[in-house]
């Protein structure tokens, strides 16, 4: 497998904050990638540096062997990355298919794209997150799952090589994250994607990704497989603090 | 021979085994082609019965010559630029200048107005990239108001306290009344043709690209929209034509003085028919046009010195009753029909 994205030594600080420091990593293609970490831990701010909304302080990103570190996020996007927010950023004023045929005309070039081959295109997205028969209502108009949908399809659209999921299951009930989440499933096989899956329910990652990454204070805790990373000292400490393990060892030894 | 035959909805013309459709817009109010003769009947009725009334008309219809291409250039840039005016005052002055020097028609120097113009434009283009909100407003409702203080510093160039005189006529028929009404037709002209070019770009795939830059420029950026490139063209585009608006002045009265198009009192107008119309309509641009006229001038008939206060009072009134204009309340209800929609051949 070859690797699709290499972050190097990144870095981003805001004023005093550090809040990226030196995280490096791989991602080869057609791997599904966790990114864990405690609240505050940098994550959603790594997701921005990737995408391009941020720009790095320091560091290298290379894609496919192009460097777009300092690339702006339409070009990364037409490269082939493409995002889903944690909070979903729906355009409020358009319907639900047409926000899906704006990212299929823009996202990536092809030749003799018509707004009508976008739309035929869009369609199908639209279908496959199940938002077909709400394509004409307002986008202001949908339910948090519908939205959330959306920026699936509105994602997908763009024909990405490299998806990243931002917090899918936040603010969804235990039936809607388990739809979302086979769905998540489903667009790696059918699409053939990469997957940076950012997440804060551990149970998620634990079944869908192959290698999980864990930060915290803006640094890169450990790597490695989720067993691994369960049984992991220093992402135990990190997520439930050092007192945790004394406790548990005074109730062992008691 | 040619056959025609009216359908419910549509006039099919036979000739020669040739058959073409014309599609009839059922509903009236959306009809695009009584719109445009009650436009252009308006003038004739004018002529016969109230000659005074084709000065109104020519500046309701220049008044909605700007706000239309205002109109592409909020949706485009998403963000409202509170001093079209600027551009107004520099194809003025260009057309103004030009003709007072060299003796230029209004033919020649039409294309001088557009040039300065889009230049002009895209000197302030960083603009819509760099401000935002508050400060893209503040610094675009400067724009005008420093170009008027230039006209009074160079005021042997541009005679910044008593206006430029002497500008070629727009057109000289010999009878005054002709004069009035064929410059009658030519704003509505304008009016049509911007019409026309706007909605086909705001129906059209770039709309809805502009669309998406007028509600979240972040997320169009990240689905690949390049945006910067996006609002300059706007930005520049719809200057151009402001510009042109401006040319018709200085040709329509012979004479250019920045003091009338530049200050607040002519800014707050284009404004009033923005909000009338429905931020960012395109076709309320020319109904807010034409009340905005007609309520001036009967405003000016009625209550004289006062009128100039009364413009702001309605249009905050306005801006708390309704925010998205008149052409809100219908869009509210049909707002699929404002959309670019598929069309499916039957």
């Amino acid at each position: 497998m070859s690797e699709i994205l290499k972050v190097r030594n990144i870095t981003k600080s805001f004023g005093g904050l550090t809040a990226v420091n030196k995280i490096s990593f791989d991602i080869s293609s057609g791997e599904t990638v966790g990114l864990i970490g405690p609240n505050g831990a940098g994550k959603t701010t790594l997701v921005n540096l990737l995408c391009g909304s941020y720009y790095a302080d320091s560091g290298e990103i290379e894609m496919d062997g192009k460097f777009i570190t300092r690339m702006k996020p339409y070009q990364r996007c037409r490269m082939g990355l493409s995002r889903t927010y944690q909070i979903p950023r729906p355009f409020p004023e358009l319907t639900a298919l047409m926000s899906v045929v704006t990212s299929a005309l823009c996202g990536k070039k092809r030749a003799n794209r018509g707004f009508d081959d976008a739309a035929a295109e869009a369609t199908h997205y639209l279908e496959f997150v199940g938002l077909f028969s709400k394509r004409n209502i307002l986008a202001r108009d949908l339910t948090f799952f519908e939205l959330r949908m959306l920026e699936l399809a509105r994602a997908l659209a763009t024909t990405p090589k490299l998806l990243f999921v931002d917090e899918v299951m936040a603010g969804l009930n235990p039936g809607e994250a388990n739809r979302a989440v086979h769905l998540i499933a489903r667009a790696k096989e059918e699409f053939g994607l990469t997957i940076f899956w950012i997440e804060h329910v551990m149970a998620v990652l634990m079944e869908a990704a192959e290698r999980i990454i864990a930060i915290h204070f803006g640094e890169k805790l450990a790597e490695g497989t989720p067993e691994e990373i369960a049984n992991n000292d220093k992402v135990i400490e990190a997520y439930l603090g050092s007192g945790w393990r004394k406790t548990n060892s005074a109730e062992q030894s008691a | 021979m040619v056959d025609a035959e009216v359908k419910r909805d549509r006039i099919i013309i036979r000739h020669k085994g040739k058959k073409w459709d014309w599609m009839l817009e059922p509903r009236y109010w959306r009809n695009a082609f009584l719109w445009t003769a009650c436009l252009l009947i308006f003038p004739i009725l004018c002529y016969f019965f109230s000659p005074i009334l084709l000065n109104t008309l020519i500046t309701a219809n220049l008044y909605s010559a700007i706000a239309i291409p205002l109109a592409l250039m909020t949706v485009g840039t998403g963000r409202l630029n509170f001093g079209p005016n600027f551009f107004v005052g520099v194809g003025g002055y260009t057309a103004a200048i030009l003709s007072i020097a060299y003796g230029w028609g209004p033919l020649k120097t039409l294309a001088p107005a557009i040039l300065i113009s889009l230049i002009s434009a895209l000197l302030f283009s960083p603009l819509v990239i760099l401000a935002r909100g508050l400060y893209y407003v503040l610094l675009t409702l400067l724009l005008p108001l420093v170009f008027l203080e230039v006209t009074f510093i160079y005021s042997d160039l541009f005679k910044g306290d008593v206006g430029l005189a002497g500008i070629k006529l727009l057109m000289d028929l010999g009878d005054v009344k002709i004069n009035f009404l064929m410059i009658a037709y030519l704003s509505i002209f304008l009016v049509l043709l911007y019409l026309l070019v706007v909605n086909k770009i705001l129906k059209s795939r770039y709309g809805l690209i502009m669309a998406t830059i007028n509600d979240d420029e972040e997320v169009a950026h990240g689905i690949g929209v390049n945006i910067n490139a996006v609002k300059i063209l706007a930005f520049v585009f719809s200057a151009g034509m402001i510009g042109v608006a401006g040319w018709f002045y200085a040709h329509y009265f012979g004479t250019f003085a920045g003091i009338t198009y530049l200050p607040l009192t002519f800014m707050v107008k284009i404004l009033l028919v923005i909000f009338i119309g429905g931020r960012a309509q395109v076709f309320g641009c020319v109904a807010g046009g034409y009340f905005v006229a007609f309520l001036e001038m009967i405003l000016i008939a009625t209550l004289g010195n006062i009128q100039p206060v009364v413009f702001p009072i309605i249009l905050f009134i306005l801006l708390f009753a309704l925010p998205e204009g008149l052409f809100g309340i219908y869009r509210k209800r049909r707002y699929r029909e404002y959309l670019p929609t598929l069309h499916v051949r039957r």
